[in-house]
C-alpha cells in the first residue's frame, strides 16, 4: 500500500464578485498517493486549475478565498501553516508548471538565473553550486548546448524549449508533488509528445508525484493512473484510469468520452454525439444536480437533489442520484 | 516504417489538367515574408511560409490540412482566398486564374469563397450586434432589401441553432462555441461555394467542439459547401475530411484520401505526427515516436528536403536533393526519397 502524499478534504474556493459568489471550487474532496499521477479534467471553469492553485495557496485575493476544507500534505496541514512556512514547501517540495511558459518566465532576466535563483532560496547553496545544479537540470530536460542555453533570454527559446526551462526550474529542488496545468496545451503535437515522455521519466526518476490539469482525455488516458472529473467546481466522477475509460459512470464522462471523434474507418464522417446545451455558468448554476439540464437521464429528483459523490464499487466513486 | 521503395514511374508534376473539375487548383505556389530590419528597414531574410505547393481541392469534398505551428497552413488559406498576395504561381477558381483579377472582380469572387476563423472573441467586432455582423456581408454585396436582409440573417441563425432573440445581442453576451455559430453564419451568408474553415473548433470547449463539427457537417451536405479545413487536431481531422494534406515548413510533405493517409502514412514526418496523438484509451499502448528537436525556422529551412533534421530514416542523399511530391499510389502523394526512385523524378539527380 503506498502512502498518502496529499489530501483534499471538502476545499472551497470562492471569489466574492460584484456579480456576487462564484464558488469556483465548491466541495473537492480528492487524495494522492506518494509517486501517482492524478489528472484533473474538466472543460474551462470546471475549477480544476483553482483546486490546484489552492494547495499551493495561490489563489489570486482578492477576490478569491479559500473558504473552507482542509488540505494535508505529508502530515501537515497546508492551510493553517504560517507563510514562512509555507513558502518553505512551495517551489521546493511542491512545485507548479503552468500552460504559457512565455507568461511564467521572466523576460529580463536569463532562464539560468531564473532557476539558479530558485534552486539558491531553497536549498540554501551558494551561487556557483546553483550554478552548476541549473545546467545539470537543463541537461536533464534535455536542453542541448545547456551551458548557452542557461545564459539566453526566455524570448531566444521556442515554445517547446521554454516549457522545457519550467519544467528544469520546477524540478530543480527535487519536489515531492508537481502540479502540471495543461503543460503542454499551447505546444505542437510532436513536441507535447516530447514533453510528456520528460515528465514521465523524470517522475521514475525523482519518485514525485503528479498532478496533471488538462481538458485532453487522450494525454490522462496515456500518463495519469487516477482521473479526477471535475463539472461546475465539483468532482463528479473519480476512479483509476482503466475503470475511467472503461467503465465511465457519470452522465457527463460518458457524454464527454462520446462526443469525441473516434479512430479509425469505421467511425469517419459519422454523426458525433453531444451533450447538449453550454457550459455553465458558474453564476448561474441549476439548483440540485449541476448537471442537470444537460443530462441525458435527468429524473425529476435531480433538479431538487444535489447528489453526494458516492463509491459504487472500490475505488470509483460517482456524484449521481441515478447510480 | 516497412522501407519498400516504390519504384514505379510516376507522374513527375501532379496533374495540371484536373483543373476544369477541381473547385480550386493552386500552381507551384509561394508566399514569402520579408523580415526587415536595421535603420533602412533592409531585408534580412525570408520567412518561407508557402514554398512551392500544388494542391487541388474538389467541388463537395473536405479537404484537411494538418501540420504544426509556423508549417504555413493558414498563409496558404489565405493566398488561397487572396487575402495575401501570393509571391508567385497561381490559384485557379473554377479554372479562373484569380490572381489577375482586377479588385472588382475579386469582391464579386468573393461571394463563393469564405473563411472562418479560429477565435471566436477576435474575429467578431465587439460593438456590433448580431444582426449587423451576420447581415454585413449581405449589405456590403447590396443583396436585398433591408427587411429582406433581415429576414435573411434569421433564417441563418436558425440554419447555425441561434434564435431570434439573439439578433440584437453583442459578442461578449455569447459563449465561445456560440459565438463560433456566429462567425459560420456570416460566412454562409452569401451562399459561398468554398469555405476555408481555419481551426474552427481547436478554441472551444470539449463538449462544444462535438455541436459544432456537427453543424459544419450539416451545412455541407445541406448547401454543397466545399471544406478546406484546417486544424492541427488530428482526430478532428480524421473525422471529417474526405483527402488530408500534410505541411511541414511551407511545403505538402504528403497528401492522401483520410483512410489511406491514417493506415498507411508514408511520409516520416506523418508517421511521427500519427504516432504523437495521444489516445483516449488506456489499455492501448502504442509505440511513440519521439521527434528530436524543434521545427527549424521558416527564415532558414535546412537545404534537401526540410525535414531531414528531425527525420530518424534521414539518407546523406536527404540533406541536398529536395523531394518533390510524387504520386505513389493513386490519389496519395508524398515527398520523400525514401518512397520512389528519385533519379526519376528529380532532373539531374540533384534539385535545390
Amino acid at each position: 500500500m503506498a502512502k498518502s502524499l496529499l489530501s483534499i478534504e471538502e476545499l472551497r474556493t470562492h471569489f466574492f464578485t460584484d456579480e456576487g459568489v462564484v464558488r469556483a471550487v465548491d466541495g473537492v474532496s480528492v487524495s494522492l498517493d506518494e509517486g501517482d499521477t492524478l489528472g484533473l479534467v474538466g472543460e474551462s471553469g470546471c475549477g480544476k486549475t483553482m483546486t490546484a492553485l489552492s494547495i499551493l495557496r495561490l489563489v489570486p485575493s482578492p477576490p478569491g478565498r479559500i473558504v473552507g476544507g482542509r488540505i494535508s500534505f505529508d502530515g501537515r496541514d497546508l492551510l493553517n501553516l504560517p507563510e514562512p512556512a509555507r513558502r518553505k514547501i512551495r517551489g521546493n517540495e511542491i512545485s507548479m508548471i503552468f500552460q504559457e511558459p512565455m507568461t511564467s518566465l521572466n523576460p529580463v532576466f536569463r532562464v539560468g538565473d531564473q532557476i539558479a535563483e530558485a534552486v539558491r532560496l531553497h536549498q540554501k547553496v551558494g551561487k556557483r553550486a546553483a550554478w552548476d545544479r541549473t545546467v545539470e537540470m537543463l541537461q536533464k530536460v534535455g536542453i542541448p548546448a545547456p551551458e548557452r542555453r542557461a545564459r539566453e533570454y526566455p524570448h531566444q527559446l521556442s515554445g517547446g524549449m521554454r516549457q522545457r526551462v519550467m519544467i528544469a526550474m520546477a524540478l530543480s529542488c527535487n519536489p515531492r508533488l508537481m502540479s502540471a496545468d495543461e503543460p503542454t496545451t499551447a505546444l505542437d503535437v510532436t513536441i507535447q509528445a516530447q514533453i510528456l515522455d520528460l515528465i514521465e521519466r523524470l517522475k521514475d526518476e525523482i519518485g514525485m508525484s503528479v498532478i496533471l490539469i488538462t481538458h485532453n482525455l487522450g494525454i490522462v488516458a496515456e500518463t495519469a493512473r487516477h482521473v479526477a472529473v471535475m463539472y461546475a467546481g465539483k468532482i463528479v466522477e473519480y476512479a483509476d484510469v482503466q475503470t475511467l475509460f472503461g467503465n465511465p459512470q457519470h452522465p457527463y464522462t460518458i457524454g464527454l468520452l462520446r462526443s469525441l471523434p473516434r479512430r479509425g474507418a469505421s467511425a469517419r464522417r459519422e454523426r458525433l454525439e453531444v451533450i447538449p446545451g453550454l457550459v455553465p455558468s458558474l453564476q448561474a448554476l441549476p439548483p440540485g444536480c449541476k448537471f442537470n439540464p444537460r443530462c441525458k437521464e435527468v429524473i425529476a429528483q435531480c433538479r431538487e437533489e444535489e447528489p453526494e459523490l458516492k463509491p459504487i464499487e472500490p475505488g470509483h466513486l460517482v456524484r449521481c442520484l441515478r447510480r | 516504417m516497412t522501407g519498400t521503395h516504390v519504384t514505379t514511374a510516376a507522374p513527375v508534376s501532379p496533374p495540371a489538367a484536373s483543373a476544369d473539375h477541381d473547385l480550386v487548383v493552386c500552381q507551384d505556389l509561394v508566399k514569402h515574408f520579408p523580415v526587415t530590419g536595421g535603420f533602412f528597414g533592409r531585408e534580412l531574410g525570408r520567412v518561407r511560409a508557402v514554398d512551392g505547393v500544388n494542391l487541388s481541392i474538389r467541388p463537395g469534398e473536405t479537404l484537411g490540412l494538418v501540420g504544426e505551428s509556423g508549417c504555413g497552413k493558414s498563409t496558404l488559406g489565405r493566398v488561397i482566398l487572396r487575402l495575401i498576395e501570393p509571391t508567385a504561381g497561381r490559384v485557379l477558381f473554377e479554372g479562373q486564374d484569380i490572381l489577375r483579377y482586377t479588385g472588382r472582380q475579386m469582391r464579386a469572387l468573393r461571394r463563393q469563397m469564405q473563411i472562418i476563423f479560429q477565435d471566436p472573441y477576435s474575429s467578431l467586432n465587439p460593438r456590433k450586434t448580431v444582426a449587423s455582423i451576420v447581415g454585413e456581408p449581405l449589405a456590403i454585396h447590396k443583396i436585398g432589401t433591408r427587411r429582406e436582409r433581415e429576414r435573411q440573417v434569421l433564417q441563418l441563425l436558425d440554419v447555425v441553432g441561434l434564435s431570434r432573440e439573439h439578433l440584437r445581442r453583442y459578442p461578449h453576451e455569447f459563449s465561445g462555441g456560440q459565438r463560433q455559430r456566429i462567425g459560420i453564419a456570416r460566412a454562409l451568408a452569401l451562399n459561398p461555394k468554398l469555405v476555408v474553415a481555419d481551426e474552427p473548433v481547436s478554441a472551444l470547449d470539449l463538449s462544444i467542439q462535438a455541436q459544432v463539427i456537427n453543424l459544419l457537417e450539416d451545412l455541407q451536405r445541406e448547401f454543397h459547401l466545399t471544406y478546406l479545413f484546417i486544424a492541427h487536431d488530428l482526430s478532428v481531422i480524421e473525422h471529417i475530411a474526405n483527402r488530408v494534406a500534410v505541411m511541414y515548413l511551407g511545403k505538402i510533405v504528403e497528401l492522401a484520401p483520410t483512410e489511406r493517409l491514417f493506415s498507411q502514412p508514408l511520409h516520416p514526418y506523418t508517421e511521427a505526427l500519427l504516432s504523437a496523438v495521444p489516445i483516449v484509451d488506456p489499455r492501448t499502448k502504442k509505440r511513440r515516436i519521439i521527434l528530436e528537436g524543434d521545427v527549424p525556422s521558416p527564415i532558414s529551412p535546412p537545404p534537401g528536403c526540410s525535414f531531414h533534421t528531425r527525420c530518424p530514416y534521414a539518407m546523406p542523399e536527404c540533406r541536398q536533393v529536395s523531394p518533390p511530391l510524387v504520386e505513389v499510389a493513386p490519389g496519395h502523394q508524398v515527398a520523400c526519397l525514401l518512397r520512389y526512385d528519385w533519379r526519376q523524378h528529380v532532373k539531374g539527380g540533384r534539385a535545390a
